[in-house]
């Protein structure tokens, strides 16, 4: 079971639906693997429509029914006894990758800003997130690097440790641009993270002039 | 508008509702299923009188309606086709009818937001708020005990921390934004939020019911 988690205002504010798109996917991502969290979400899913059902009701126009009865009655709305396919089995990567991540990942392109990283972009959100994945190559370390905005890291497969600690499959980890570290994957395996930052990591260290992995997302 | 209609309407049910149980909990799942199963139009409207203008208020809460008059009602219309639809998913046993409609109308309310804000999605709601992929059950009973608790702390609190509540979780405001509209330091926010969870006896850190 994964040992780190969203904070509580993350939680909340995923639950609500307002948090930004590439922080949702990585909560959601990090969901997948943790039943804690999930049944914290339910919580609040349950806490929020108690209010939703507190609200003072708002009359809809007269015929809105009739015409939400006649849309369904055209057919328009098909699916109404067949359950959803379980999407998830065909994926080995949680559902809210599953269109980030349509194929395989040798399909993506790969950029290799370092020896022991490669870098992909799946896609840059409303408020100019940029989601990705991270594969460090078994034992590989990345040089000490700072974030210029905060970095969220879930670990899909694998794991790695850097100056804080030691993380595993589901593990969310949030860093913030104060912090410095050189994650290090573990040795007997590779280590695949979806990655979501605020604005492109600066390199410190010897080599930090010259890499920067997002540069060219 | 919403954080005081939440408010006002609070205030006004208090002694009622406090030892009330909640048996239109039953009766919406109920309706639900016979949707499921027959198509039974006569369920769906009990449903649509009962959630529509709930979920209209949901839209006016996030300002829907700025964006165009029909908006809200659209909204309306297109969670209650999504609940047509999709009620063959609903499992009693998973979630709560209301808990479950609720999540319907926010996923509908995003994609809807992202729609206007020209922004194209990669990724629906609905993918990242799966709702049929829980795989365990945490139970109507559970879920209606958690909701009695946040029913009954509700009531409880304060009126600085009620109003923070109903922003942060129905307006469709962030911890920021809501510290902004109000004109608090961002840490006060999120206290009231983190003091009024723990008063409806909602999980902070590791917790079990
Ligand atoms: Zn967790």
């Amino acid at each position: 079971m994964s040992q780190w988690h969203p904070q509580t205002e993350q939680l909340v504010e995923f639950a609500a639906g307002t948090c930004h798109t590439g922080i949702s996917v990585a909560i959601s991502v990090h969901l997948h693997y943790c039943p804690e969290c999930r049944k914290r979400l339910s919580e609040l899913e349950s806490a929020s429509a108690v209010l939703f059902e507190h609200q003072k009701p708002i009359a809809v126009s007269d015929n809105l029914f009739a015409s939400v009865l006649s849309e369904i009655q055209q057919g328009k709305v098909t699916e109404s006894v067949k359950p959803a396919a379980p999407a998830r089995a065909t994926s080995r990567y949680p559902k809210a990758l599953s269109s980030l991540i349509p194929g395989t990942l040798e399909e993506l392109e790969w950029r290799s800003p370092m020896k022991n990283l490669k870098v992909t972009h799946l896609m840059t959100d409303e408020s100019g997130l940029i989601v990705g994945l991270h594969h460090m190559k078994a034992g590989g370390r990345v040089p000490n690097h700072q974030h210029r905005g905060d970095e969220i890291s879930v670990v899909l497969e694998g794991g790695f440790s850097d100056e804080l600690g030691t993380y595993g499959p589901g593990d969310f980890i949030f860093r913030t641009e104060e912090d410095v570290h050189s994650p290090q994957a573990d040795a007997h395996e590779d280590c695949l993270m979806l990655s979501v930052v605020s604005a492109p990591v600066k390199l410190t260290g010897a080599l930090g002039w010259l890499i920067n992995p997002f540069l060219k997302a | 508008m919403s954080a005081a209609n939440v408010i006002s309407i609070l205030s006004s049910k208090k002694a009622r509702t406090m030892t009330e149980p909640n048996p239109a909990a039953e009766q919406w799942a109920d309706a639900l299923e016979l949707v499921a199963k027959r198509q039974d139009t006569a369920a769906f409207e009990r449903l649509f009188k009962h959630f529509a203008p709930l979920i209209k208020a949901f839209a006016l809460s996030s300002g829907l309606h700025k964006q165009g008059d029909h908006l809200p009602d659209e909204l309306v219309q297109e969670v209650m086709l999504a609940i047509w639809r999709k009620s063959a998913s609903y499992d009693r046993r998973k979630a709560a009818a209301s808990t479950w409609i609720f999540t319907i109308a926010r996923n509908q309310r995003i994609d809807m937001l992202r729609r206007l804000s020209k922004y194209r999605g990669d990724v629906s709601a609905d993918e990242i708020w799966d709702l049929e992929s829980d795989t365990e059950l945490f139970g109507e009973i559970r879920q209606s005990r958690v909701q009695e608790h946040v029913r009954i702390g509700l009531y409880e609190l304060p009126v600085d921390q009620r109003q923070v509540m109903a922003k942060v979780f129905l307006e469709d405001k962030s911890h920021q934004e809501v510290a902004d509209e109000m004109g608090l330091p961002l840490g006060t926010v999120k206290s009231r939020v983190r003091l009024a969870m723990k008063k409806m006896k909602l999980s902070l850190e590791a917790y079990d019911l």
